[in-house]
């Protein structure tokens, strides 16, 4: 099930390119950061400042940004999900023989292990109550289909490539900011001391030499993959069944795989296996191009009210010149 | 080691310079790719015999079912950041009430001539041309990068409301200066031809800021997206006539004139309007209405109101007083409707930081997968979008079309071939 932008968008055509994209597997990642580094490196960005003591997060980077590309989101969870407390608890019922519901209910133990031994040695009860710790997700542009920022830029610096990448333009974007709000990912960010914005440009000028972006060769695990899309989807499709094979009934995928009335922003060029509700690593269960579900509506109610204001006026003036033929010199106004 | 000894060429350009390189030879691989990006393929994870990693064939349907079952669990704890809030100043804001009394100034002036009044009409020609005058300063002012403020007419985009606005300003501008120039050299014909093209191109400088606005992941905005488009043109039509009115004024147009009356009666119907908009638009957002009410939007929006009640007991009033009371009314309105689009524009941000109502704008807006709401999340829900679809097939089309037309223009306008 694997989707594609439309020709038309396409700025750059070159036989046989065809979408690339990434996988990024939050089930095998390690939460190092060497993705946040390589990418910093690669890209020579400059550092975010100092920004420790959040308060809320051993993780400091806190967010994407323009200078950040590549950002390894490390959520606490304070409280399990429903559905996690659900599953944990039939695996306390089942005594021994229980399965562990999901990754963060691991505590640090051998998850294979664990999962294929079915919870062998393991004490069960103690790893339901470390599930609220801490699970790990490399959060990166999506490469929509329906890309907002895309759609958004007023100066064409946004372009859709021949990997059916999107890439920001350095030399053309004079930071209008829109494409920041347009983002319904919260990916794009104006950089305010350069004034441009900036994000992740799935290393276009690594792909044009033929290697992989700079975040995925550094993965030591290999939670972040890069290949043709279509093939991406595939592995993807198999390792949740795998995880579903092995009791981790929660792993799904963000972005890929869905019914095509349920797709994030037309299909994500970039999509992620998860074992958590997405609003846990701050996704939204939902997102489309703000510009594309909007404008039309938006703009018909628009311009029909303007229309209609301009001819308000002119009636208004017609109204007050007959009354004013008729009452002449009657109130001041 | 001294400085001198150690070896600090850079690895690519020279120093100080630009770290840009150029292949010797064009074309010529770089020394660690592998073809077809072989050099991704470096794991364990693509030896497929030594693996189970992806090693299960999914049922059909297993994915998307999972899919939909995480994501339509009922909404755990939110960690945000979700979105990012937008980035523009009190500039921005200002441009759009130029923009907006602009806009407003040019229907007056289409209207006083539909009426008759060409003395009238020819000086609200001169205020929508001095009240655009301000709007590309301000515009550029906010950019990140003003002196790249050209680049956005370098493309015809109509898919960008920012694009279109900033043609559409563009050619309000030079209409309206086109018609005050036909006024000054004594061609009042086609000052009024020029003028009512000028109120043309206004009914959209007025209305598409809130198109731009609507056009964002931000839930107060795009909660509202056909709340803020009419909202804008009435706030643009009552700034409009209230500066068209004072400027009359102060020329000398005499007490009881049916213009002066007209447009005392279309601030305030317009503003009224702009009331009962709002009204409508926060009982439909809910909970995300929240952005407005807290802070300092909240400030500016109560500000607004307060002023516009004023106002409107001021016309009141001064039915039996003098014509002072008008005049100060129409400055109220004046003001009031710059505190509108602080309040608008300045609501993005604490709206946008919103993570709950973000999420929950996000989860609820459609779909049968819906879990149980909460009382605050069926509000948030009024939104719901699913009621008016745009189907997805004509959201397509649409897009199809819209492309089309910009590589057509972009075509046409074309200066060099393709190399």
């Amino acid at each position: 099930m694997s989707t594609s932008a439309p020709d038309t968008e396409i700025a750059i055509h070159r036989a046989g390119a065809q979408r690339m994209g990434f996988f990024t597997d939050t089930s095998v990642c390690i939460g190092c950061k060497a993705c946040e580094v390589a990418c910093k490196q690669w890209n020579d960005l400059p550092a975010d400042g100092s920004q420790t003591g959040k308060g809320v997060s051993y993780d400091h980077t806190g967010d994407l940004s323009a200078s950040t590309w590549r950002h390894v989101r490390f959520v606490e969870l304070f409280e399990p999900s429903p559905q996690l407390r659900e599953e944990a608890q039939r695996a306390l019922d089942a005594g021994a023989g229980g399965r562990l519901p999901a990754i963060p209910a691991a505590g640090g133990v051998d998850l294979v292990d664990v999962a294929q031994s079915g919870a062998g040695g393991v004490d069960v009860a103690d790893a339901v109550r470390k599930m609220g710790e801490w699970v790990f997700m490399s959060d990166v542009c999506r490469h929509c289909t329906n890309a907002g920022c895309l759609d958004a830029c007023p100066t064409g610096a946004l372009i859709r490539t021949e990997h059916q990448t999107v890439v920001l333009q350095p030399d053309v974007c004079n930071g209008c900011g829109y494409c920041v709000p347009a983002c319904p990912f919260g990916v794009v960010g104006r950089d305010p001391d350069d004034g441009r914005a900036g994000k992740c440009t799935l290393c276009y000028d690594r792909l044009e030499d033929g290697l992989e972006p700079a975040c995925a060769k550094s993965c030591p695990t290999d939670s972040i993959q890069f290949g043709p899309h279509d093939e991406l989807v595939e592995i993807a499709s198999r390792r949740v069944a795998k995880l579903h094979e092995r009791g981790i009934e929660g792993a799904y995928l963000y972005g890929a795989g869905d019914e095509p009335e349920d797709e994030l922003a037309g299909g994500l060029g970039s999509f992620f296996l998860l074992t958590e509700p997405p609003e846990r690593y701050g996704l939204p269960a939902h997102a489309d191009s703000p510009v594309q579900e909007n404008v039309v509506p938006a703009t018909v109610a628009a311009v029909a009210a303007g229309l209609l204001a301009s001819a308000g006026t002119v009636v208004a003036f017609a109204v007050a010149a007959r009354r004013g033929r008729r009452t002449r010199g009657g109130r001041t106004w | 080691m001294s400085a001198e000894d150690r070896d600090i060429e850079p690895a690519l350009g020279a120093r100080g310079g630009p770290a840009s390189w150029r292949a010797a030879e064009p074309g010529a691989p770089v020394a660690l790719a592998r073809p077809g990006f072989g050099d991704a393929q470096w794991s364990y994870l693509y030896k497929a015999r030594d693996t189970d990693y992806a090693g299960a064939e999914p049922a059909p349907g297993l994915v998307a079912e999972a899919n939909r079952r995480m994501r339509g669990t009922p909404v755990p704890e939110v960690n945000g950041p979700l979105i990012h809030a937008p980035v523009w100043s009190g500039m921005v804001a200002t441009y759009f009430w130029f923009g907006g009394m602009a806009s407003g100034s040019a229907f007056v002036s289409l209207a006083c001539d539909a009426a008759g009044d060409h003395r009238s009409a020819a000086i609200a020609r001169k205020v929508a041309l001095g009240a655009v005058a301000p709007a590309p300063v301000l515009l550029i002012a906010d950019l990140g990068r003003p002196e790249r403020f050209l680049n956005m007419m370098r493309i015809f985009k109509p898919r960008s409301p920012m694009n279109t606005g900033a043609w559409c300003l563009v050619a309000f501008s030079g209409s309206a200066a086109v018609a005050v120039g036909c006024d000054l050299i004594g061609r009042p014909k086609a000052a009024r031809a020029v003028g009512a093209l000028t109120s043309l191109f206004g009914s959209y400088l007025g209305s598409y800021t809130g198109v731009l606005l609507a056009c964002t992941a931000v839930p107060l905005w795009s909660g509202s997206r056909t709340i803020l488009g009419p909202a804008f043109v009435a706030t643009a039509t009552a700034t409009g006539a209230a500066a068209t009115r004072l400027v009359l004024v102060a020329s000398g147009l005499p007490d009881g004139h049916p213009t002066r009356r007209a447009l005392g009666t279309i601030e305030t119907a317009s503003m009224l309007t702009e009331l009962s908009i709002s009204a409508i638009g926060e009982r439909r957002l809910g909970h995300a209405a929240s952005a407005l009410d807290r802070g300092r939007p909240g400030v500016y929006f109560r500000a607004a109101k307060t002023l516009v009640a004023l106002g409107i007991s001021l016309r009141l009033i001064a039915r039996r007083t003098g014509p002072r009371e008008h005049e100060l009314a129409s400055a109220m309105y004046l003001v009031a409707g710059l505190l509108f689009r602080f309040a608008w524009v300045s609501g993005g941000k604490p709206s946008a930081e919103d993570d709950e109502v973000v999420a929950a704008m996000a989860r609820y807006r459609r779909g049968p997968h819906d879990g149980p709401r909460r009382p605050w999340q069926a509000r948030a829900l009024s939104v719901d979008r699913s009621r008016w679809p745009v189907p997805s097939a004509m959201q397509r089309a649409y897009g199809e079309a819209v492309r089309r037309t910009s590589l057509a223009v972009g075509r046409l306008v074309r200066r060099r071939p393709e190399a």
